[in-house]
This record gives structure tokens, sequence and C-alpha cells, in this order.
């Protein structure tokens, strides 16, 4: 009996072209077009932004300073005279202005003087990029300072050795990819597309009710929970496959196309398939719980997929966590899609085990049960 | 071969009984019209039947055994043919049949050949590969009535089974319903079509607001209706005129 029922539900689901097109196509689409376009936002020094240099300065302190620039951000395009213009309408990133005075006041150490080096960007600079620039800029006029007195005092150090001898390491920790687009991309919309079935699952439940085909099932002696389960399987498998097309777009498509490709190194395979697991449980309960609640086609179509894009918003899908302000970030601890990411995220980006992922998979499965149940009552009063 | 004695039936949201103090037998071989205005409780007694509903008051046996035993052995013994097309119509006419056919317990050999009998019978072999969602109104009823017949019953519930079709395939439904009581299948028939009823059924059961108001072989219907000086007007029969005097003429919400 049972393979009877998942044998239609799966033959329903793939007649059903925009069905699957909204199963498979729309988070492979997601994928590419997000990973390709915040492919900058993860490797923002994978392009030197574009900028200029006023030296109102002669000296030579200010000189070596550019220089030292020029190296490690490639070299400055030269400047127009309304070179304000260009960078207040995005055309140049940012400028360093050197003003008079400043190689003068760098060599005396006694200089109350006010020249400095003013690094103005643009209104759109990203405001870590800013943060970058900037702190680069203190560091490279603090370092060369300290060249000069080092030289005044002639203390017989070599400021250069001190240089590269500063006691400072800053690594990540663990053995995991470093995060990409892709690597972030790959999970956020897979999880997406593994809580959509609910569209399908609504969908061809209440045709199923409408034309009295559930009536029939039950006339024939098919029990609630064989009919459940019946809907659950096919679903589980559905959510199967799509995870395995996610993950080739991620490894193969992404580097053919352009982009990064999903590194799967160091992976605890066990763990990433335990974390499915429980994603596909909690999506497809939770899918199966709203097709016993909604009662037509319209409401199928709309309530479902509304309350996913709501899930993904909240949970990390659409906006990354960290960028949310704490009351944000607070609600989205609270949603199961963000469950879910996060346990996909210590899998896949920090190669985290069993263990790491058991937070995820306990609330994820409390949550399938949760709705099971109310699925399972709903529906038996629906029949 | 089913028994009914005193069920009755309410709706947990409604004040009113659907069914109450209802009884009458259906035997085998027999077709047996259950008629009634819109909302007189043809299909909640369906319903009960075909088990999707719970029996609350009364009884319903089958050759003496309750309802639910007999169910809970051998649900396939009683067929549904809802009024709608309760079949599945993305999935083409051979893979409805096999769909239904595996979820009452057919397998194998005996699985494909009850499809193509069942696709013989109603005459539609023709569409086995066409997905229901193409098939005309008529082809459809047929459908629906093929999927009934799968697991051979003893008792097949139709509700409306002929409701948009043309006259050729209502013809053609009538002969085989009436062939399926002749194979010995107890038939209970519902329908707004008086004609029809007069046309197969052997016995008849009015109900009017959940309770039976006149049941009895149909030929000793008619005889009292046309004894009563219910003449039948043009174009429609006795048994119209029986029905309307027994439900009064006033419309139905």
């Amino acid at each position: 009996m049972l393979a009877a029922l998942i044998k239609k539900e799966l033959l329903s689901l793939l007649r059903d072209v925009y069905g699957v097109a909204a199963l498979f196509m729309m988070p492979a689409l997601f994928i590419i077009v997000m990973s390709m376009a915040l492919k900058d936002f993860y490797e923002p020094a994978a392009r030197p932004l574009i900028y200029g240099v006023e030296n109102l300065d002669q000296g030579k302190p200010a000189a070596r300073l550019l220089d030292r620039w020029a190296q490690e951000n490639g070299p400055p395009q030269p400047l127009s005279a309304d070179w304000h213009t260009e960078l207040a309408a995005g055309r140049l990133q940012y400028v360093l202005v050197v003003d008079a005075g400043f190689s003068a006041q760098a060599s005396d150490l006694d200089s109350k003087g006010d020249a400095k080096v003013r690094l103005l960007a643009e209104p759109g600079l990203n405001q870590a990029l800013f943060e970058t620039k900037r702190a680069k800029l203190i560091e490279a006029v603090t370092r060369l300072r300290a060249e000069i007195l080092l030289a005044q005092l002639d203390l017989g150090i070599n400021a250069a050795a001190l240089a590269e001898s500063i006691p400072v390491v800053a690594e990540r920790a663990g053995a995991g990819p470093r995060p990409t687009a892709v690597q972030q991309n790959v999970p956020a919309w897979l999880l997406f597309g593994m809580f959509f079935v609910v569209a399908s699952i609504s969908s061809l439940f209440v045709e199923e009710r409408a034309c009295g085909a559930l009536a029939r099932l039950r006339s024939l002696g098919a029990r609630p929970w064989r009919l459940v389960v019946g809907k659950l399987l096919p679903y589980l498998l559905v959510n199967g496959l799509q995870a395995a097309l996610m993950l080739a777009i991620g490894i193969w498509l992404m580097p053919v196309i352009g982009g990064e490709g999903l590194s799967l190194q160091g992976v605890n395979w066990g763990a990433l398939i335990v974390m499915l697991l429980a994603i596909s449980l909690a999506a497809v309960s939770l899918a199966l719980a709203l097709a016993c609640l909604v009662g037509s086609h319209s409401q199928a179509m709309t309530i479902g997929p509304t309350i996913i894009m709501l899930m993904a918003a909240l949970g990390g899908i659409m906006v990354p966590t960290f960028l949310m302000p704490p009351v944000m970030q607070t609600l989205a601890s609270y949603v199961p899609m963000n469950w879910g990411f996060e346990g996909l995220l210590n899998v896949l980006l920090r190669n985290g085990d069993f263990a790491a992922i058991a937070p995820a998979v306990t609330k994820l499965t409390l949550f399938a049960l949760l709705m099971l149940g109310s699925g399972f009552v709903l529906f038996r009063r629906r029949l | 071969m089913l028994t009914i004695r005193q069920i009755a039936y309410r709706y947990p949201a409604s004040t009113e009984a659907a069914l109450t103090d209802v009884s009458f037998a259906a035997t085998r071989g027999q077709v047996l019209g259950l008629l009634g205005p819109n909302g007189a409780g043809k299909t909640t007694l369906i319903a009960l039947l075909a088990g999707l509903l719970r029996l609350q008051a009364g009884e319903i046996t089958v050759d003496g055994l309750p309802l639910a035993a007999t169910r809970a052995r051998k649900p396939t013994r009683i067929a549904l043919a809802p009024q709608e097309y309760a079949f599945y119509p993305s999935l083409t006419v051979t893979e409805n049949l096999d769909c239904f056919a595996g979820v009452g317990g057919l397998f194998g050999s005996r699985r494909q050949q009850r499809i193509g009998e069942c696709l013989a019978f109603v005459q539609i072999e023709r569409h086995a590969h066409t997905r229901a969602a193409r098939l005309s109104g008529g082809l459809k009823r047929r459908l629906n009535l093929a999927i009934a017949l799968l697991h051979e019953p003893e008792l097949l519930l139709l509700d409306e089974p002929t409701v948009g079709v043309d006259p050729q395939s209502r013809v053609f439904l009538l002969d085989a319903i009436r062939k399926l009581a002749q194979s010995g299948c107890a038939v209970i028939y519902t329908s707004h079509y008086m004609e029809e009823i007069e046309a197969i059924a052997d016995y008849a059961v009015f109900l009017d607001e959940g309770r039976v108001v006149k049941q009895g072989p149909l030929a000793e219907l008619l005889a009292e209706a046309d004894a009563a000086g219910l003449r039948a007007r043009p174009r429609h029969g006795n048994l119209e005129q029986l029905f309307m005097a027994l439900t009064d003429h006033s419309l139905r919400g």
C-alpha cells in the first residue's frame, strides 16, 4: 500500500512542471546568482580599489609612504581637477590627500602642526573596506614615524627588521575551508529549496482532498498514518536529490562559470548526512502541517511560500545574521531555518562533527515531531 | 446483505441531525435507489457506509457483521464512487487504476489482470495512457466507476454517478451498473434524475431532512403513485411526482 502511495506522490510531483522547477531550478539559480553577486563581499581584496593621490607635500617621508601604499594597493589613478566630483559619484573609491607639511611634521617629534594624511572615501564604500583602509593607513603612518624616530635616536636598531617582527598573528581557528560566497550560498539556498517543498505538498494535498481521492483512499482502508508516511517519504527523497544537486552545482558548476568551487575538504560526511536528514524531516513535517491547515489552492500557493520567505529572511538565508541588529539576531535564533543553516555552516565551514551539530539536530527533530503531531491531528480532522 | 437499523448522525459543528432513525436493507443483485432533495442526508449516509464517518447511533451490518468489523477485515468489500472525480488528474488512466489497486492490496499479476478487466468493462482501454485531466466528462465518470470496481466489491456505493455526462455515456453507465447488479453485486445509487432510478432501481428509499419518508420495491411505489392520482406530466415520470409529493415543492437551501 505504501509503495502505491509513494509512487502516486512522486508521479504527481513529476507531472507538475512548475513545482519541480520551484524545487530544483529556483535554489540552483539562487546559488549561482547570489554566489556571483556576493563574490567580492567575501573576497574584497581580490580586486584592488580604484584610488587616487593628491600629494601636497614635497618631502621624502610622504613620498616613501605613498610608494609603500602603491606597492600594497596597486598604482593610483591620475587625478583630474574635479576629482571631488568623481569621488562623490563613486568613479574613484578613495583618495589619499597628504597635507602640506606632513613630512616635516613626521620628522619632528615636537611638532605641534596639524598636517595629516587624509583618507577620503566615496559615499557607497563598504564599511568593512573603509575600516580596513583606515587601519592600514594608520599602520603605515605609525611605521613611518617609528622609522624616522629610530633613525634620529641612532640606537643602532634596524627599523625594517623591527617592522617585520611585529608580534601579532591572525589566523582562522580550525582547518575548514575559508568562507566564500559559494561556501555560504550553497547551504543557504539548499536549505531554502528544501523547505520550499511546502508549496508542492500543500498544492497536491488540497487537490487530493478537493477531488475526493483522499476520501476514496480512506474508504479503501488507508489509515491516516499511512497516508502521512506516504507523503513524508517521497519528499525526504526529493530533499535528498535537492541536496545532491545543489552540492554538485557548488563543487563542479561554480568554478566553470567563474566562481569559487565549493570545498568539502575535511568535511565530516556522516555529520553532513545527519544534518541534511534533520533539515529534511523538519521541512517536510512543516509542509505537511501547513498542507493540512490550508483549505484551498490559493491558500496553499500563498501561505506556505510566504512563511518560507519570512523564515529565510529571519533565519539568515537572505541576510547573514551577523549583519542583523541584536534584536533580530535573537529572533533568528528561534527560526528553524536558522538552526539548519548554522548546523550546515558548522559542517561545511568549520568541519564540525556530530557533537558540533547535536544542538541543531535536536532542535530540528523536536520541531519536526511537533509539526508532525500537529499535522496528524489536522489531517484526521480534514478526513 | 446490508442492514441499516435506526442510525443517526449529527456533524460536530451542527445543532441539527443529518440523519435520524434511518432503517432499510439492501440485498445482493439489487439496485437500491437513494432519493432525496439537497441536504436530505444522502451523502452523509454514503460517507457512513464508506467508513468516512463514524456511526454515532444505530447499527449497520454486512451479512450480520457490524460494518466496522467488516471494514477492518476487508475494507474493499464495499467500494465508493464519489460524486467528484475521485482520482488524480495528472496521472494517466492506468496509473490511477494502479495506484488505487495497490492501496487496496492488489499485487502482481492479479493487479494487472483486474486493471485490464476494469478498463475493458467501462470500455476505456483506448485511453489507458491518457492523463485523467484530458478525458471528457463521460470518460472521467467511466474511470471513476472503473476504480470502484477494481477490488470486485460486494456492495457498490454510487453517489450521483452520471452528473455532467452526455446521454450516450449515461446510457452506457446505467447498462454497466445493471450488469454489475446482475452479477450479484449490491448497488446503492443516489441520483437526482428520477428517470435513472425508474430505469435501473429495484428498490427505492426516499430521504428528506435526514429521515426515511418512504421506501419499498420500485414497482410498488410506482403503483402507489398511480393509485394516488400522481399522474406523470409529459417528460416527467410517476416517480418524480411521488418524490415531489413526499418532499413538497419548496426549494431547498
